[in-house]
């Protein structure tokens, strides 16, 4: 049975295929074009891999966070192919993949996405044998706040996402926290955690997946307008 | 032609989630799942909200659809969807859907214009409807008139140079707080209305073919914002005076249009086609200048997918009415 893992919730879209170990595994920039990218390359690596679309037992998807079209383009290619081939979708949280990535440490691991306007989503982690727990809820935060938050916590850390997006002057640069790989979601690291809530038969039914926004969508239309009273004569 | 195949049909571009499936011309479902009431209370549509709602209904309704047209995945033929015009957010959910399911079905994909859509609507239930026509496009999105000389040969003739029909109807019903969407709510108040009460403009371009509501729409304003409880205006002659006004300014344009391409008949798609005044007027138009008249009922003229299945029936792909329109499947290739 093979496994079709997906990533498009940051500036890199990926999928990768494994059956037992990895198989074959793609990555590209996100564009404009990425709507159409994302399908074309998944049947371009089963075409290499000569893997059919009916030995496909399961898919892992990054539900975010992170960029929001991004995420949506993942998840409906992901709910289209599974609610054609019959298979499970198994979501994964894009910052437990990032923290189990980078579980081999000792150190408590701070995972960071980017979800633009200068906000990130944010969650801490402990290491334990053979993975990672939450310490935090995910939370939503910026780069000043993030800052003084691991200047406050003398706990040794290493931080793992998209840092690298942060400017030098809001990093953290004292010995106890390392910055530290991996920098971005991929469908490899979300293979890794994906493959523990599927064997372990850790995930929801289709209708009861959602997309980790973090945050409510934005109104562009004017309240304001909506009170306006007008004089009628009934 | 594929009129023998099972279609199945997506539509997302705004803010309906709609699946259709079609055979034989025969409409076996026609799934919408309507997101009013969520924009209800914003009065109007916000895109990043209908985005989210499409990726959260896409999935059941697809399983649903299948289920009531008693079907199996199996049994489709033909997948379609649209690739636009629309709110990207919004276009993006149905039509990776879509193209996923044709993938891995191993079935073709074809992606429909959203207009080509509306023109290819009223087929369902009329067809005889055949070119050349003139056809009548108007919601809350668009307003144009296209010439249909045969099928894949469309003329943009005109289109509004502001604000849609659609969203002249929605801008003075969320003023007046009558609700969302705007269209239907005005009619329903215009009801026994005096349309002759207010002296609103028919407003006028200096495109042949062209359209403009915001002058319109701002003298409505205007006089609002000036009227006194002592004037006597009651809701019902506002509502009846401001259709009559919109109607009346769709219909001068399209008259003009029909006169001058002498085709013999008319047509119409798009939300305010389902508006009961301008239904009228173009039915009185056509009688009186022996046209013959084709419009789709009013669940076919709001956005559908029975419409994407029609036209891709006919295999009517994506073709530019408009070059400007933001489309998926040319966004890349
Ligand atoms: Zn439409």
């Amino acid at each position: 049975m093979y496994k079709l893992s997906i990533s498009t919730s940051g500036s890199f879209i990926s999928a990768c295929l494994h059956e037992d170990k990895l198989i074959g595994s793609l990555i590209f920039k996100s564009s404009q074009g990425s709507t159409n990218l994302l399908l074309n390359e998944i049947d371009e690596l089963l075409i290499k891999t000569h893997v059919q679309k009916k030995d496909l037992g399961a898919i892992y998807l990054d539900t975010g966070p992170g960029y929001y079209t991004g995420l949506r383009i993942g998840y409906s290619v992901a709910q289209g192919i599974g609610g054609s081939l019959g298979i499970p979708l198994v979501p994964v949280n894009g910052l437990d993949s990032l923290a189990f990535a980078a579980h081999t440490s000792h150190r408590k691991i701070c995972a960071i996405i980017d979800i633009k306007r200068g906000e990130f989503a944010f969650c801490t982690y402990k290491p334990v044998p053979g993975g990672v727990v939450r310490e935090t809820e995910p939370e939503i935060i910026n780069s000043e706040s993030l800052k003084a938050k691991l200047s406050d916590d003398a706990e040794k850390k290493l931080l793992v996402g998209n840092w690298d997006v942060i400017p030098e002057y809001n990093l953290p640069n004292d010995s106890n926290a390392k910055l530290a790989d991996p920098k971005v979601v991929t469908a490899e690291t979300i293979f890794s955690v994906g493959e523990r809530l599927f064997q372990n038969n850790k995930f929801p039914n289709f209708n009861e997946i959602s997309i980790n926004y973090m945050r409510e969508p934005d109104i562009s239309l004017s309240q304001s307008a909506l009170e306006k009273k007008v004089e009628f004569n009934d | 032609m594929f009129e023998d195949k099972v279609i199945l049909g997506f539509e997302t571009s705004c803010d309906e989630t709609a699946i259709a499936v079609m055979k034989n011309n025969k409409l076996l479902v026609n799934k919408i799942s309507s997101q009013v009431d969520i924009h209800e209370k914003f009065g109007g549509v916000v895109p990043e909200v209908a985005s989210r709602a499409h990726s959260e209904m896409i999935r059941n309704l697809f399983h649903l659809s299948l289920k009531e047209a008693q079907l199996e995945l199996s049994d489709i033929d033909l997948i379609a969807s649209t690739d636009g015009p629309g709110l990207v957010g919004s276009l993006v959910v149905g039509y990776n859907f879509a193209k996923s399911v044709a993938w891995s079905l191993e079935k073709p994909f074809l992606p429909i214009d959203h207009m080509v859509g509306h023109l290819s609507a009223p087929l369902i239930e009329h067809p005889q409807l055949d070119p050349p026509f003139l056809s009548l496009l108007v919601s809350g999105g668009h307003s144009q008139i296209v010439l249909v000389e045969e099928w894949e040969k469309y003329e943009l003739l005109g289109s509004t140079i502001d604000d849609a029909a659609g969203e002249a109807f929605d801008k003075l019903s969320r003023y007046c707080g009558f609700g969302f969407p705007g269209g239907p709510a005005i009619q329903k108040l215009s009801e026994g209305g005096d349309e002759s009460k207010i002296a609103l403009p028919r407003p006028k371009t200096s495109g042949e073919f062209d359209y403009s509501f915001s002058g319109l729409k701002t003298a409505a304003m205007y006089y609002l914002r000036d009227l006194k409880k002592e004037d006597e205006v009651s809701r019902r002659d506002f509502a009846a005076s401001y259709q009559e006004a919109i109607v009346d300014s769709l219909m001068g344009v399209f008259e003009r249009a029909v006169k001058e391409t002498n085709v013999p008949t008319i047509s119409g798609g798009g939300g305010v086609i389902a508006n009961r005044r301008l239904r009228e007027k173009l039915a009185i138009f056509a009688e009186k200048n022996n046209k013959n008249i084709y419009l789709p009922s009013p669940i076919l003229s709001t956005d559908n997918a029975a419409m994407i299945c029609s036209a891709a029936q006919k295999n009517l792909t994506t073709k530019d009415l408009n070059i400007n329109d933001v489309r998926l499947s040319s966004i890349i290739n």
